[in-house]
């Protein structure tokens, strides 16, 4: 039976998130509303210098200032760690050495925080100050002071992929094209800022609220760093204003109030300032891309070859993942024969990079759309049909060994044309008003873990009760992004019963099952698999059950709107919550677990690097930007953004439309102000005032298009809708302005005055 | 951040608060709507030891008509000069910038007073205040005297106005006949504060040539100021689209442009001058319509 003809089923519906009335209401609990009887503030001291080492460190007259309960400095947090197995880099507080400006140096743990930061100022540190490596292509020719040892020239990772022979690509080819694109750094800017709050008890038990998107990962972290056994650690993720990426990894003060609380004897909170997350940071890296490209007369690609250079920052943090989703995902979204990847992730004396939602796609695929336009220009081809003309055809595995099954890229591609007329747009606009197109894809969810384990990938266990009531329990996270609704509406459609019947117990590792984070937007379709497997099993016993009571086989029986009863006889039906204490008889409570696991023909090549990029399933976007610009001020005015995305089915509409406009608003931040700047280490604009970025007051008319490819593996035939619909807009709209006034803009972002640059330099050109 | 510990006075009258001024001198500021100074308060970039809140001196607070000229009490928010009917007939360039300034917090607790004292560089009142050629009122311990505006903005930040002197009202003359007023900015995209304003006054000539134009310009220097040259050039000439370009081209000359992560100072001046031309078109129109 398919989703959409149960009736009364919330799956399909536009029902509001689970959690909405207690934010709305101002009732709901983020992690720095906690307070502990006891709580202290914890700060943490950072260094002023990007690159020094640390000669002498005498903290002990912080720790004789009244209020100050614990002072931790690096010689007492030796353990090294970092999200990748093969990136322990990182301390909770340096050791012999500082960074990056804004790196920890020692925490301290007070009765205010006016005293904890009297304390931090009574910390003397003796820096011998070092040469800071701060230009990302001089830091990878350095020879001497490099940052980390072992890693030569400060290359913290290259890859090189050659798929087919791209030789023989740009030989078959009729044009060969090269460009290359700058796009700046940029950070996720999530309201809520970091904030942890940490309590041990009286058997050395650590429990620790966060606000994580990874808290499984945090539990094992806080495990190793503070040499405790797992089971002593607890991580319980509330409300979370938003992360973006941005919580997807440990971050310094998750551990530091830890570390602090344990030497405290008191539970701890810290809440970062606004400037400390922007130091934190673990956004979109500085990414230098070079394309070359080859491609027949008729439009067909016959070769691509990319060269991506990432300014990492300080540390690992997910760097090799971002490296490889940009190499994984050049190709991916169009049938190209011959593929050659050269990735180098670069490491600096700035805070580290990290994941930031449409992780390591968005920059190479705002070069890729724009340099597939430059290339349709050149030719004399339609952008969209360009496009059209080098789709894949699944079910297939690309040359680089991501399996696809399914492809809502042509119908979006088509959606979006027809929404917007573009036919009778493209190019026929007067000057200064454009319509641009470009496409992009992500992966629902990475095939693979980040520590490699045979354990599912989520679990979900469920609890029916003899009210009829479901209890889920999951170790998902939801942050903003509608998790927890999704699991509820997949449990009360596959059980029959009513959303609100649905309860949900999440992300809290003593309570809840594993599930690995929200990151990789693997939710929907890992925990929504998982779910959907326990109410299946749930759903199996309760009918079993059923069989026996009306002694009909399980097979005739309806489960629907918390009633069972035999095909076609309504009037003689069995009460859910009947049912569930039938089926759970000697106990009262029914119980059944579902996980998700990917395929094995899911998890990729066997090459170097090929784990990162498989996925069970992509997400396909295609939009079409409309843009008028002031040809004298420079000034671009988006007027509307038509965004078609294939989420495979949309389990709830309204909040896969939320997703997908989040994601454009995201973008056009990106496309169009946003920028990291740094000067000799300090970053310039750490404030939302100087670092802009898009509001709702900003945005442009939005028309999401939800396309429905219903993916086999799905839950319900579901895929990813958070991260893919981000990397479109970016190339939509600097080929929009190429429509409307004749320059290709190859640097993010695309601020007014570089505008007038280009088309001063158009005029120069072209003498008009 | 915290602000740094202060002590707070609510004189009830205006000679209550010049006699705190005087009373505590450079270590004391006066608080008026607070909308800037609370922030640099909070980030510390002022520290004063004792506040002076005029906000509840209710005579500070009107808008009305005296003599022929208009008359706005120095605590008049930038919501009520937007509302005005008054002004909106007779002054339609001060409701017109009114309306473009911050948000609806700032518009509603923030002051016309309070603005032109702070004299922040991208503020928008200063460019109207040089147009309509505003005087302002001071008063001190030795009574009242005027100030042109052109005499008011001295530099970043700093008026003509003494430690120990108060602003207290703020005159303009409404519009003449044949005049056409405008005020076109580029809003900070995230402060929505000028990087560039132009405030033009325009007055047609029986003849249908530009009889006078006054152009003020903020957001570009350090200081707001009357655009001279183009003023000059534009005196006597007929308003054609050629005429107003050639004109506008100088709005920034010999200023030293500011700076900042948004606006190079080359753009800066590249918008003080389309900008310029744009206002100059508005009152031009405007002034030919009445």
């Amino acid at each position: 039976m398919s989703a959409g003809s149960i009736p009364n089923s919330p799956v399909g519906s536009r029902v509001p998130m689970v959690d909405s009335f207690e934010k709305v209401t101002g009732a709901g609990k983020y992690a720095d509303d906690l307070v502990l009887p006891g709580t202290l503030v914890g700060k943490i001291l950072h260094s002023p210098h990007a690159h020094a080492r640390i000669r002498r460190l005498d903290a002990s007259r912080a720790g004789q200032l009244p209020g100050v309960f614990a002072v931790v400095t690096g010689k007492e947090t030796p353990v090294k760690y970092g999200i990748l197995p093969i990136g322990h880099d990182e301390r909770i507080f340096a050791d012999d050495k500082v960074r990056y400006i804004g790196d920890n140096v020692a925490g301290v743990a007070a009765e205010s925080a006016e005293i904890a930061e009297e304390a931090l100022r009574r910390i003397r540190v003796e820096y011998e100050i070092l040469p800071a490596h701060l230009d990302l292509e001089k830091s990878m020719r350095a020879e001497s002071n490099l940052i980390h040892d072992g890693r030569p020239h400060n290359i913290e990772k290259e890859y090189h992929h050659h798929f087919g022979d791209v030789e023989a690509g740009f030989k078959a080819a009729d044009l060969v094209r090269f460009d290359r694109f700058d796009c700046a750094e940029v950070t996720h800017a999530a309201l809520e800022p970091h904030s942890t709050l940490a309590s041990f008890d009286d058997d050395g038990k650590l429990t620790v609220w966060s606000s994580t998107q990874v808290p499984y990962y945090l539990m094992k972290t806080l495990a190793a760093t503070l040499e405790m056994p797992e089971e002593n650690v607890r991580v319980i993720k509330p409300l979370v204003g938003g992360g973006f990426g941005g919580k997807s990894e440990v971050i310094p003060l998750e551990l530091a109030a830890a570390v602090l609380a344990r030497k405290a004897g008191r539970p701890v909170k810290i809440t970062y300032t606004r400037e400390e997350v922007f130091y934190a940071h673990r956004g979109r890296p500085r990414t230098i891309v070079e394309l070359k490209t080859g491609v027949r007369r008729d439009g067909r690609l016959t070769a691509v070859e990319g060269r991506v250079i990432q300014d990492g920052g300080a540390f690992c943090g997910y760097g090799p993942v971002t490296m490889l989703y940009s190499g994984q995902l050049l190709n991916a979204l169009y049938d190209i024969p011959n593929v050659k990847y050269d990735g180098y992730r670069v490491l600096t004396n700035k805070p580290a990079c990290g994941a930031m939602r449409g992780h390591g796609t968005v920059n190479v695929r705002y070069a890729f759309e724009t340099h597939l336009d430059m290339i349709a220009a050149g030719l004399g081809i339609d952008p969209a049909e360009i496009r059209r003309r080098n789709l894949l055809k699944p079910p297939c595995v690309t040359i680089n060994g991501l399996r696809i099954l399914s492809y809502g890229y042509p119908e979006c591609l088509e959606r979006v044309a027809e929404a917007s007329n573009w036919s009778e747009k493209r190019g026929k606009l007067p000057f200064g008003k454009g319509i641009g197109i470009a496409g992009s894809h992500y992966v629902s969810g990475a095939a693979n873990p980040i520590i490699r384990s045979d354990q599912p990938h989520s679990t979900v266990n469920l609890e029916l009760d003899g009210e009829g009531t479901a209890t889920i329990l999951t170790g998902a996270s939801e942050i903003g992004q509608g998790s927890d609704t999704v699991q509820a509406q997949i449990v009360a459609h596959e059980l029959g019963i009513a959303l609100d019947r649905v309860k949900i117990v999440a992300a809290d590792t003593a309570r809840t099952p594993i599930d690995l984070g929200s990151y990789s937007s693997r939710v929907t379709f890992m925990a929504g698999n998982a779910a959907l497997a326990a109410a299946r099993e749930a759903k199996r016993q309760i009918l079993n059950a059923a069989a026996t009571y009306f002694d009909v086989p399980a097979e005739r029986l309806v489960l629907e709107d918390g009633r069972i009863f035999e095909a076609g006889n309504r009037a003689k039906a069995l009460p859910l919550a009947q049912a569930v204490l039938l089926a759970a008889k000697p106990e009262t409570v029914l119980r059944a677990t579902g996980s998700y696991s990917t395929p094995a023909e899911a998890r990729g090549g066997k090459y170097k690097g090929a784990g990162v990029g498989p996925s069970p399933a992509y997400s396909y976007s295609a939009q079409v930007a409309e843009v008028s610009v002031d040809v004298e001020t420079g000034q671009v005015t988006v007027e509307r953004i038509y965004a078609a995305h294939d989420c495979g089915k949309a389990i709830n509409p309204l909040t896969v439309e939320g997703q997908v406009e989040g994601s454009v608003w995201m973008g056009l931040g990106q496309a169009l102000e946003e920028e990291m700047v740094w000067k000799n280490g300090r970053l310039m604009n750490a404030g939302l005032l100087e670092y802009r970025s898009a509001s709702t007051l900003d945005s442009p008319e939005i028309r999401p298009i939800l396309v429905e490819s219903a993916d086999p593996e799905g839950p319900l035939g579901a895929k990813e809708a958070g991260e893919g619909s981000l990397a479109a807009v970016i190339p939509a709209v600097a080929n929009a302005i190429y429509d409307a006034v004749g320059v290709w803009m190859t640097t993010l972002p695309i601020t007014p005055e570089r505008i007038l640059k280009a088309l001063e330099e158009k005029q120069r050109r072209t003498g008009s | 951040m915290i602000s740094e510990s202060f002590e707070y006075h609510v004189p009830k009258t205006i000679e209550e608060a010049l006699g705190m001024i005087g009373e505590f001198g450079d270590e004391s500021k006066v608080l008026a709507g607070g909308h800037s100074l609370l922030p640099m308060m909070k980030l510390r970039l002022a520290s004063p030891k004792h506040l002076i809140d005029i906000g509840r001196i209710g005579a500070l607070r009107y808008i009305r008509e005296s003599e022929g000229q208009l008359e706005l009490g120095a605590l008049t928010t930038h919501f009520e000069i937007e509302s005005s009917s008054l002004l909106k007939s007779k002054c339609p360039l001060l409701p017109e910038t009114a309306r473009e300034i911050g948000d609806v917090q700032v518009c509603n607790r923030g002051t016309l007073g309070g603005s032109l004292v702070h004299a922040d560089p991208a503020a928008d009142w200063p460019a109207a205040m040089l147009a309509v050629e505003a005087e302002m009122v001071a008063r001190g311990p030795h009574g009242e005297r005027k100030i042109r505006a052109r005499d008011f903005f001295v530099d970043l930040m700093a008026t003509a106005l003494q430690s120990d002197e108060l602003l207290t009202a703020i005159r303009v003359s409404p519009l003449p006949a044949r005049t056409g007023d405008a005020y076109l900015k580029l809003h900070h995209p995230a402060s929505g504060f000028a990087v560039v304003g132009v405030a033009v006054r325009l007055t047609l000539a029986e003849s249908g040539s530009i009889g006078e134009a006054r152009v003020g310009v903020t957001g570009v220097g350090a200081k707001p100021y009357r655009a001279e040259e183009t003023e000059r050039l534009l005196a006597g000439k007929s308003p054609t689209a050629k005429r107003l370009e050639e004109a506008a081209a100088h709005a920034a000359d010999g200023v030293d442009a500011n700076s900042d992560l948004y606006a190079s100072g080359d753009y800066r001046k590249h918008l003080a001058a389309v900008y310029a031309r744009r206002a100059i078109q508005r009152a031009a129109e405007r002034a030919a319509g009445r």
